[in-house]
């Protein structure tokens, strides 16, 4: 007598559950909400004004040091709420693929500035700094959108200005980065997103 | 791209697999009477999926992350356009007609009733 071999009708569901949830990832791309923008741009804004003044100058890299996690933080926290607003966890496929474009750059840049600071090359930290950012975020917009792209490339025009001006510009180039180009950012972003509400 | 092609991966996988009798031992476990063909199929739950996290989809977007032909893609899009589930934006991009794709608010209310049923299968498969 034949016999049928059964599948159980769950793993079909299952399965389904699992097409559904890889479609969605390949197809998804990560919004980055203009609150991010706006947070870590004012984060840089106090930076570079902290560094500027003549009493803290000294210690502009130790500033910078600090103002760094606390602004990727204040990111991170305002894209993980962004993240739950549209279904996504911080594992999923586009958050992961955002990590991987992102962190390269960002280590080579951890990376470099410890090597610049022992060769006492302090002068080339900030190009350094904003070049590898800009590569960052271009590769990141492969999985977010084309204005990461455009501030990608306006972070890499400014470390070229930063290579180049005396180094006592060189804080304001990086205020006008990491704090200019973070707000305007942020302002266009909220705009795109009060206009996609309404 | 290797999460497109593992979708792809898992269509032809997973259409094979469907070929097989789904054989649940005992009595019918859920009512049928909501369940949706016209999302079931394949290709059309996998556009529907993807425009749930998209503003929209091009054409040429969604013919790559599925790996279908141009004809099938066309056919299983109508079929969605027709039921009102997605609608279709034509423009002309350097002379070249584009055509972008939107999940429709019954389009998304269809998906989430495809969840709810897909969901009441496991549910009512783990019970008995």
């Amino acid at each position: 007598m034949p016999t049928s071999s059964p599948v159980m009708m769950d793993s079909h569901a299952i399965a389904t559950l699992r097409y559904i949830r890889a479609s969605m990832d390949a197809a998804a791309t990560v919004a980055v909400p203009g609150s991010a923008g706006l947070a870590v741009g004012s984060i840089g804004v106090l930076a570079a004004a902290l560094a500027l003044s003549p009493a803290l100058h000294s210690v502009w890299l130790l500033i910078w040091l600090v103002a760094a996690p606390v602004a990727a933080t204040a990111g991170a926290l305002l894209l993980s709420r962004q993240l739950a607003l549209r279904g996504f966890t911080w594992f999923g496929a586009p958050v992961r693929k955002v990590a991987l474009c992102l962190l390269p750059g960002l280590f080579a840049g951890g990376v470099l500035t410890v090597v610049e600071w022992q060769a006492q090359q302090l002068h080339a930290i900030p190009g350094t700094w904003l070049l590898l950012y800009g590569c960052a975020l271009v590769c990141t917009s492969a999985m977010t959108s084309r204005i990461i792209g455009v501030l990608g490339g306006l972070f890499g025009a400014l470390a070229l200005v930063a290579f180049w001006v005396p180094d006592s510009m060189q804080m304001l180039v990086l205020g006008l980065g990491f704090g200019g180009l973070h707000l305007g950012f942020g302002i266009v972003m909220r705009g795109r997103d009060h206009g996609d509400k309404g | 791209m290797a999460t497109r092609a593992s979708v792809r991966a898992r269509s032809h996988a997973e259409a094979t697999k469907r070929a097989k009798p789904a054989l649940v031992r005992g009595s019918k476990l859920i009512d049928d009477s909501r369940f949706d063909r016209l999302v079931y199929e394949r290709v059309r739950l996998g556009m529907m999926s993807a425009l749930a996290v998209s503003e929209k989809l091009t054409f040429s977007e969604l013919k790559a992350l599925f790996g279908v032909s141009d004809g099938n893609l066309s056919a299983h899009a109508r079929k969605l356009e027709e039921a009102g589930y997605v609608t279709c934006t034509k423009t002309f991009e350097a002379r070249r007609p584009k055509s972008a794709y939107r999940l429709t608010a019954s389009g998304r209310g269809a998906l989430n009733r495809y969840l709810d049923h897909v969901e009441a299968v496991i549910r009512a498969t783990r019970r008995s």
